[in-house]
């Protein structure tokens, strides 16, 4: 149905007016007033009241609802009143002391990030070991305790005090004995702090004693020249060096000033000279001394006394003496060595790790024969690092047990851990009234004490050291104290009433009235330099005129005892934890033992052939058994240990160091012996496999380098010969290159490492941890294979058979003879190729070149592929593979509010998924250049040190600017023994390596 | 549509008796159409399963991070980019199939390409997760695309193998998904038309307004062309890409200029091996023997035997090159492969790539369901392994042995891979429930020529040489769908 109705809008439309009609035709059929509009309010600037109130509230309601939005709270506290000389973003650097060497700190907003050695340090010269790289962490302990503790439960000062006191008083009345307990004290403050303090209470003494002692030496040289001193050794004055198991470069008594000394006579330097120290080591145990000798025989320690005598005869001595038994390598190593040293008399060292007296004396007896005294070895300006004597040590448990003290102290000491029979120690401990540990955290003697009188860390402390004749060093604070502590000097002069309670004014009184006045220098000096060196008197020659047939005689039946033993047990310190006072540092635990490579953990080490013979393997767990004492541990095969012994590290096995330190490895003290008033490290012991392995956390699995050249080395006789020898970039070394070179204007940032030089002790990879913020991982992670070092040092062993060299694994497997080891040790670290692989397979371009040679990694643009650590031909990349700093499986770390303070703030942390590896310490390459700039001045070579070169005491690393031809690191990367390491590939890294040179014998 | 006759020695790709259109319509969509039985709920349930097992582990993994994994400094890579080669090999049949055999008019692979070809999706779907879940930082995914954004002058490193990737898998990606649907329309318009309710109103809304016009089966026809034409270049270009990430790295064992064919060969290779392993279960379960003969089964074992052959060689000649190169580390490289550590890794895959297909040569063996199935599963292990030995082996022992170091899988590893076969198998049965399994519209084109009942009615009508019908009538015995006693009457 179609409609024809037709409705209309309006009459205009029905009448179809003109008017209509013609405005039908617009789109709107009125006029719109647009014009008007705009014309008015629409584009006019000026704004009505009543619209500008209405802007005006909404402005205000709006702004006051968004502000309702609780702010988060950041508990971070400007600066309102700025302490003088703190600016946020620079360092301040202060002198202090650790261990007798000088040292910077370098603080930032207040608080010490990083320890450097101070360049005027008459020990380290600037350089550091791990232990001192890794002490800025223990400042921030969290397992140290955070106030004093009286009878168990938290106190205050004041009622320890008053509680000390009283008792004091008591005791005093009492006239019983009273005992302080300390590992070596040898700072001048601390030593009139205890002679007050025996001044108020007379019947005080002060007992030291080291857990690694050294009374040997010392009762030696009473014995042979009167003097009970430890003797400066100066390794630089000798060309011949013969040590019987010192471990002179790791851990026997300066290890620092002895690689320095060292390294000076065998380096770059010294090759530029055409010479060569030799150095032959006799021992038992593959220590890190032993990796770096030109020779190295194996020998039981039952054999060291024999070898020594044999060794004295050979020089021209008649002392009653025995046959090498069955260790005929090394007899025939004696006469050679003897032959050398006689070369060298004036210029020959001989040094022995026997803390035996009569052993000593021999070596004392030697030493002398060959004209050492004034040259290598100094006794007129003698060293002070270690006084203990072992002997008190046992008569104070003596006197304990016939309960005749009363009193007993223990500063910087942990007899409850470290002595040989703890038992005895703590059953005798228990009739003692009044105990007092002054331990930072509750360790095991101060858990046995009534009062822990907590002292700071040596970072907020003041003190002073005395570490070799003449030469005074300072230690002031850097911070406040981080808990509630107090020095332990305060705290004796609070307790002896003594008039000047403060410390701080009682070292600086004492300066004053000795070193200051003496040196002529004012306090204010000391304080920015660190130390004070009065200068060594003259070195004096002394004679040694003792009848040695009753000291051979001792040796010789000590030697029969021990040989009677089935297996002969060499306990020693190992570089990262020493005696086991670091042992709750993670930075320490982590390291990996120089020649094992080991971390978290003490082990068996056996010889691989031994080892077979016994029927064990790598990881078997044994009971190693002596005649009081016994331990489970598993068993590493350490090529180059003396066949029919065995060695443990001490200083694991903590029971209360701390979160990190606890229940690690197992403690190996009380297999120490105490014969003819000494400790002695040997001990005579069965071992037996228990059945059951345990995995160790090695950082390096596979130790041989299979034939490749990545290592290069030669002797000193092919070296003279031909100075290309081992480099092989003599005449003929050509290379080629596939792409267009670019200009590198400005600075090029390149690396020497001499393989000569290095040792392999480790500093740098615990200095670069605290500089670059390196996070930790745990044992279990090791394990996996997922450390985070940036720099780390690859250790490689390869076995001399018939003159030749046997690297290749399938090649060793069939090695009869696995004693001719030789080791190396090469740093690696990220190489900032030219041709980096790295760079050209991430797609996000989160790794990239720079203009002055640095390969950098941008961790914010990294989305965690690991395509560049696949592809890097050094393995040097490390990914995150968690959050390491907030993750509660990684305890024993970051997590906490206090340790994190310790973190670099101009490093930033990484998250988790996020690749990160060597910068070349960009941070200071940075700091340098605005160093610069704010002088107005050029970049001077030495401006800038990366923080593994800063602490290398071997002198190692040199870092700097390749444009710069006068460079020192231009000149050493001009040395004819360079080489780069995979240069076949043609990566072009900017880390170039001197080839090793070894002065081997001509047997 | 041809209504010629095929040559009679040809064998037929459509067995069976009164195959009419709407019987091919009938017997196809029969999952589709009706409840599921019991043996696809019991496989569904199963691979769901897995799949959940995916999600625990690929969350557990987001959560913690990649250290849940057993890799290391040294080894980076291990079980995430050997799944993801892996799948992105399976996938590659897939294409094969349905490109390269369209153009060269291989008219068995109606019955198949369809499987097929949803099986590189979800192999592809499978392989893409490992993509994402391998980043240290997932959430940041996105970042290898050249997306412009506000970070700065933030672009991606062009000369990176792993952006060629990421081109390479989505491209082939959209790629195949665009084919498969295509494809597809004509079927789910054949679903929509006999369904009701809401059925039909999704597959209506599936089916693009498909019509069934002349019109719009010429379109059809052009676009499947086109389409074909540029996915046989993907065929070969994918994992030739793939292979680049190996290829171009430093890697001794991986630098090697052999890798782009050898990947592709071997993708291939795993490709139809998994379509067998899929089609021999499907066929059965949902009685398509018709339609999915011995003929194709066979074919595709001798696709296998080809490109197993040509895996074999290349195998040899990265050993023969490794010695003939004196260079040494690629020469340990090989060494260790073969007598490392991860020996028993090299000889599984030796084992499982070169010498079981061999067996193929025998007419017994490539015509046994049972013995195609079984080697169909022991090719796609043995090509799990090779890429296990390419990229572990070549990494634990590189250039410094001081980093040398094994590789050892954790719980989450193991979950992960078999959460994605899960994953995979879920997404197939889903597939085979709502979407026709075989392309119906395709295999109807074969019915009047290439059909066994078409070729009896020539036989029947006389009009074949004797010889050639008896050579064809021989010819069927291999067939476990036809009946040979009716050839007997003729």
């Amino acid at each position: 149905m179609e409609s024809n109705k037709k409705y209309w809008k309006g009459l205009e439309e029905l009448k179809q007016t003109p008017e209509f009609v013609e405005n039908s035709k617009n789109e709107f059929a009125e006029a719109l007033p647009i014009e008007d509009v705009l014309n008015e309010a629409g584009l006019n600037t000026v704004t009505p009241r009543r619209d500008f109130l209405k802007a005006l509230g909404f402005g205000v309601g709006a702004v006051t609802l968004a502000a309702c939005q609780p702010a988060p709270v950041h508990k971070a506290i400007p600066y309102l009143i700025k302490p003088e000389e703190i600016v946020p973003g620079i360092p301040n650097y202060y002198a202090s002391t650790f261990n007798g060497h000088s040292i910077l700190v370098k603080t930032r907003e207040g608080r010490p990030i990083k320890v450097e050695g101070n360049p005027n340090c008459l020990l380290s010269g600037g350089r550091l070991d791990a232990q001192a790289q890794a002490s800025v962490l223990d400042l921030y302990d969290s397992s140290r305790l955070q106030a004093p503790v009286l009878n168990g439960a938290e106190a205050s000062w004041a009622q320890v005090d008053s509680f000390v006191k009283g008792e004091l008083s008591k005791i005093k009345a009492g006239g019983k004995k009273i005992r302080i307990v300390s590992s070596t004290v040898n700072s001048p403050s601390t030593k009139a702090v205890i002679a007050d303090f025996t001044a108020q209470y007379p019947t005080a003494k002060l007992v030291q004693v080291d857990a690694v002692s050294y009374t040997g030496i010392i009762q030696a040289n009473q014995n042979s020249f009167g003097k009970a001193v430890l003797p400066h050794y100066r390794f630089d004055n000798a060309d011949v060096i013969v040590s019987f198991g010192a471990d002179f470069l790791g851990t026997w008594i300066s290890p620092v000033e002895f690689t320095r000394q060292y390294t000076k006579n065998r380096a770059a330097e010294a090759l530029e000279r055409k010479k060569m120290s030799r150095h032959i080591q006799f021992e038992s145990g593959m220590s890190l001394t032993g990796t770096n000798a030109d020779a190295r025989i194996s020998l039981k320690p039952s054999e060291e006394g024999i070898a020594l005598l044999n060794l004295y005869n050979a020089l021209g001595a008649n002392v009653p003496s025995k046959k090498l038994g069955n260790n005929a390598k090394a007899d025939k190593a004696i006469q050679l060595a003897a032959k050398e040293l006689l070369n060298a008399k004036g210029k020959a060292l001989v040094v022995c790790g026997s803390n035996d007296v009569s052993t000593q004396i021999l070596v004392n007896a030697i030493n002398s024969l060959l004209g050492s005294y004034g040259s290598t070895i100094d006794l007129t300006n003698p060293s002070n690092q270690f006084a203990g004597n072992d002997a008190e040590f046992v008569e104070f448990i003596n006197e304990m047990k016939r309960g005749e003290v009363d009193a007993v102290f223990f500063l910087n000491s942990n007899p409850a851990y470290s002595a040989v029979n703890t038992k005895e120690f703590t059953d005798a401990l228990a009739k003692v009234k009044l105990r007092v540990s002054f331990a930072d955290r509750q360790d095991e003697t101060a858990a046995l004490c009534q009062v822990n009188a907590p002292a700071n860390h040596y970072l907020e402390s003041w003190g002073d050291s005395n570490p070799v004749s003449g030469y005074y060093t300072l230690v002031q604070p850097t911070i406040n104290p981080v808990y509630n502590t107090r020095m332990a000097e305060e705290s004796l002069l609070t307790w002896s009433d003594a008039a000047v309670k403060e410390y701080y004014q009682y070292v600086r009184s004492n300066w004053e009235k000795t070193v200051l006045a003496q040196s002529g220098k004012t306090w204010k000096d000391v304080l920015q330099t660190g130390s004070v060196y009065m200068g060594a008197a003259p070195a004096a020659a002394v004679s040694f005129n003792r009848d040695l047939n009753a000291v051979a005689a001792t040796i010789i039946s000590e030697s029969d005892a021990l040989a009677k033993a089935s297996v002969e047990l060499q306990v020693y310190q190992n570089v990262a934890i020493g005696d086991g006072r670091t042992a709750n540092n993670p930075w320490l635990q982590e390291l990996p033992d120089p020649v094992s490579k080991v971390t978290w953990d003490n082990y068996v080490a056996i010889a691989p052939k031994y080892a077979e013979k016994l029927g064990l393997n790598e990881f078997d767990l044994v009971e190693v058994k002596s005649a009081n004492y016994s331990v489970t541990l598993p068993v590493l095969v350490q090529p180059g240990q003396a066949a029919g012994t065995i060695s443990i590290a001490v200083g694991y096995g903590r029971s209360k160091a701390g979160k990190a330190g606890n229940e690690v490895g197992k403690n190996a003290y009380p297999f120490l012996t105490f014969v003819n008033g000494t400790f002695q490290t040997t001990a005579a012991v069965s071992i037996s496999k228990v059945g059951g392995t345990y995995e160790l956390a090695q950082t390096q699995t596979h130790h041989s380098i299979e034939g490749r050249n990545i290592i290069r080395e030669t002797t000193l006789k092919e070296y003279l010969k031909d100075p290309h020898a081992g480099s092989g970039h003599g005449a003929g070394h050509k290379t080629y290159d596939l792409w267009n070179a670019y200009e590198k204007p400005g600075q090029n940032w390149v690396m020497a490492i001499d393989l000569n030089a290095c040792t392999g002790c480790g500093a740098c990879i615990v200095a670069c941890n605290a500089e670059n913020n390196v996070p930790v991982v745990g044992r279990d992670e090791v394990r996996r294979r997922r450390e985070m070092h940036w720099i780390r040092i690859d250790r490689y062993y390869s076995f001399n058979e018939a003159g030749k060299s046997v690297t290749e694994e399938k090649e060793i497997a069939h090695l009869e003879d696995m004693d001719n080891v030789s080791v190396v040790h090469q740093p690696m670290l990220c190489q900032h190729c030219e041709h980096a692989p790295c760079e050209t397979v991430c797609p996000v371009l989160a790794t990239v070149h720079s203009s002055d040679g640095l390969n950098h990694m941008a961790y914010n643009r990294c989305v965690g592929t690991r395509y560049c650590a696949n592809n890097c031909p050094y393995k040097v990349r490390r990914f995150n593979w968690f959050n390491y700093w907030n993750d509660s499986r990684f305890d024993n770390y970051l997590n906490n509010e206090f340790t994190q303070l310790v973190l670099n703030p101009d490093v930033t942390t990484r998250s988790r998924g996020v690749m990160e590896k060597c910068s070349m310490c960009i941070q200071r390459i940075q700091a340098g250049k605005l160093q610069a700039k704010i002088e107005k001045r050029p970049l001077k070579d030495g401006d800038i040190k990366t923080a593994c070169q800063q602490t290398c005491p071997a002198n190692a690393i040199i870092f700097g600017d390749g444009n710069d031809p006068n460079s020192e690191v231009s000149k050493a990367l001009k040395s004819e023994r360079t080489y780069y390491v995979l240069e076949e590939l043609n990566v072009q890294p900017g880390v170039g390596y001197q080839v090793k040179v070894r002065n081997t014998a001509e047997v | 549509m041809s209504s010629h006759h095929e040559s009679i020695i040809r064998e037929p790709l459509i067995t069976g008796e009164n195959i009419t259109y709407a019987k091919v319509t009938e017997d196809v969509l029969v999952p589709v159409e009706n409840k599921a039985n019991k043996a696809w709920w019991i496989g569904f349930t199963i691979a769901a399963l897995g799949a959940l097992m995916w999600v625990v582990a690929v969350s557990y993994t987001f959560w913690n991070g990649i250290g849940a994994w057993g890799l290391n400094k040294t080894v980076g890579w291990a079980w995430d980019i050997t799944g993801f080669v892996w799948w992105v090999g399976i996938g590659h049949a897939g294409t094969l199939i349905s490109a390269v055999l369209l153009l060269f008019r291989q008219n068995w692979r109606n019955s198949i390409n369809r499987s097929a070809e949803a099986m590189t999706i979800f192999a592809v779907i499978c392989a893409a997760t490992y993509v994402i879940s391998h980043m240290g930082r997932p959430w940041l995914a996105y970042w290898p695309l050249p997306l412009p954004n506000q970070f700065g002058s933030l672009w991606v490193n062009f000369n990176s193998p792993l952006v060629w990737d990421v081109f390479a898998i989505s491209t082939y990606f959209s790629v195949s998904l665009v084919f498969w649907y295509t494809g597809l329309l004509p079927d789910i318009a054949t679903i929509r038309d006999r369904a009701t309710g809401l059925r039909r109103k999704i597959y209506s809304i599936l089916s693009f307004g498909w019509n069934g016009s002349v019109k719009t089966w010429q379109r059809f026809e052009a676009v499947s062309l086109i389409l074909a034409g540029v996915s046989t270049p993907l065929v070969l270009s994918v994992h030739t890409i793939v292979s680049f990430d190996f290829a171009t790295s430093v890697i001794p064992g991986w630098h090697t200029t052999i890798f782009p064919p050898y990947f592709v060969a071997g993708a291939i290779f795993s490709g139809f091996a998994m379509v067998q392993t899929l089609l021999l279960i499907a066929r059965k379960v949902m009685n398509f023997e018709n339609y999915i003969t011995m003929f194709h089964i066979e074919s595709m074992n001798k696709i296998i035997i080809v490109t197993g052959s040509i895996v074999g060689v290349a195998y040899l000649t990265e050993l023969f090159i490794a010695w003939y190169s004196g260079a040494e580390y690629e020469q340990y490289a090989f060494l260790n492969r073969v007598s490392g550590p991860y020996w028993w890794a090299y000889w599984s895959m030796m084992t499982c790539n070169v010498i079981s297909p061999q067996l193929f040569w025998f007419k017994k063996i490539r015509t046994s369901i049972a013995a195609s199935w079984i080697l169909s599963i022991v090719v796609n292990i043995g090509m799990w392994f090779e890429r296990f030995v390419i990229i572990v082996t070549s990494l634990h022992r590189d250039y410094l042995p001081s980093s040398w170091a094994m590789f050892y899988p954790t719980w989450v590893d193991v979950a992960v891979f078999v959460g994605s076969i899960g994953l995979f198998f879920t997404l197939f049965l889903l597939f085979l429930r709502f979407l026709p399994a075989i392309a119906m519209a395709e295999v109807k084109l074969l019915v009047k020529t290439s059909s066994e009942q078409s070729k009896k009615a020539l036989i029947k009508g006389g009009k074949v040489d004797k010889e050639h019908a008896k050579f064809y009538v021989e010819s069927l015995d291999k067939y476990d769908s036809v009946n040979q006693a009716d050839y007997a009457k003729i």
